[in-house]
């Protein structure tokens, strides 16, 4: 995948992009062969691969889903929405579930205040989302949910 | 070129940076993040000084500006104190039992802050010093990881690193000690890696690891013939040079 690059120390975000695109995180063995094709040190690409919020070092989950909590949507109580998902997936932001079904993260602002709260899941935009249709939306994803809550 | 430095005039070569010049002139300028051997990190900025040119004023970090024209300077202006009043609150917020640091807070008479959750144990202001020493030496073991508060100073994973020779460079360039590195008997700790010392053959000191000094070797392109650590190896000169002397 990354032959495709030259070997420019300049290509390595792009890179890490690509495969956390592919594999849904970037792992110690993708990591150390790029060092060796681009011929960085390792501690550089993990420097790099734990700074951007993009780049993750856990195996993300088949749906990941992104609530924000950027000013409007936290204004609009995006922390209950948060809590909710906590409370149906047993996972809290920045974890994956068991069955590997899910992910959540908070991001900061989706650019879609005028919908808040704001959810994405995959590519898909979610707006003024309750609770209520929280459960909806999650089992349209294949979501089990504790129905006796 | 001459600049004037809190009215003492001084001689300066062009490009010369503002800091070195005080230095040379005895003008004391604090600092944490500077070292001689690794200048540029200008990350601690108390090295801010006020520099007026044409009739207007600016704040530069000393240790990283370049003398280009004929300034004034001015280093502990109530400005200046006021700026570095808050980078020291700052910093004794993030590193709370830190000796330099205490007593700089005492000469520029901060107050004392309590509204921030500190954590007493932590020594790193962050600087990135280690970071640098690391890769002048060639081993890029260290960097910083993550970003913003959980940021800190780490090898990857913070698994004992493959390249790290256990130099101790980082350990020594680190103003603030934050770097845990000990020594019992012929083993010396460091970055969760162990590794075995090796003796000078004159005093019989641990002193270098093994790693250590077959990097050296390979730099130099030839096997040290007697091991000394630094303190024989200066008694040594002296002594063959002593003997030279005498028999001129």
């Amino acid at each position: 995948m990354m032959h495709k690059y030259p070997k420019e120390q300049r290509y390595t975000l792009a890179i890490l992009q690509d495969i956390q695109r592919k594999y849904g995180y970037i792992s110690k063995e993708s990591m150390e062969k790029l060092s060796v094709y681009l011929d960085i040190p390792i501690s550089r690409i993990y420097s790099m691969a734990t700074f951007y919020k993009a780049l993750s070092l856990q195996p993300k989950g088949q749906n990941i889903i992104k609530v924000c909590d950027g000013t409007a949507c936290h204004i609009r109580s995006s922390i209950a929405i948060i809590e909710e998902i906590e409370k149906l997936l047993h996972i809290k932001p920045g974890e994956t579930t068991m069955d590997g079904l899910f992910s959540i993260e908070t991001v900061n602002c989706l650019g879609s205040c005028a919908i808040a709260p704001v959810m994405v899941i995959n590519e898909t935009y979610y707006g003024k989302v309750t609770p209520i249709l929280l459960r909806e939306i999650l089992k349209g994803y294949g979501g089990t949910i504790d129905e006796d809550r | 070129m001459d600049i004037k430095i809190d009215n003492k005039i001084c001689k300066v070569e062009y490009g010369e940076y503002l800091l070195q010049v005080a230095r040379r002139n005895n003008i004391y300028i604090p600092t944490l993040c500077h070292s001689d051997a690794l200048p540029g990190q200008a990350s601690c900025r108390i090295c801010i000084v006020e520099v007026i040119e044409n009739d207007s004023s600016k704040v530069v970090t000393s240790c990283v500006y370049p003398i280009t024209k004929e300034i004034e300077v001015i280093t502990n202006s109530e400005k200046i104190n006021n700026m570095r009043r808050t980078l020291l609150m700052l910093l004794s917020m993030r590193v709370p039992n830190h000796e330099a640091l205490s007593r700089l807070m005492v000469k520029y008479s901060v107050p004392a802050i309590n509204r921030f959750g500190i954590d007493m144990n932590e020594k790193c202001i962050l600087c990135g010093l280690c970071v640098k020493a690391c890769e002048e030496v060639g081993q890029y073991a260290i960097s910083t990881v993550n970003r913003g508060i959980t940021k800190k100073v780490s090898t990857p994973y913070q698994e004992p690193s493959v390249s790290c020779i256990g130099c101790g460079a980082c350990a020594s360039v680190c103003p603030t000690g934050a770097i845990d590195i000990f020594e019992k008997e012929s083993k010396r700790f460091i970055w969760n890696k162990t590794f075995e010392l090796m003796q000078c053959t004159r005093c019989e000191e641990y002193f270098i690891t093994k790693e250590q000094l077959d990097y050296m070797n390979e730099r130099l392109g030839y096997e040290t013939e007697v091991l000394l650590c630094e303190k024989c190896k200066k008694n040594v000169v002296s002594e063959s040079f002593k003997n030279i002397v005498q028999n001129l």
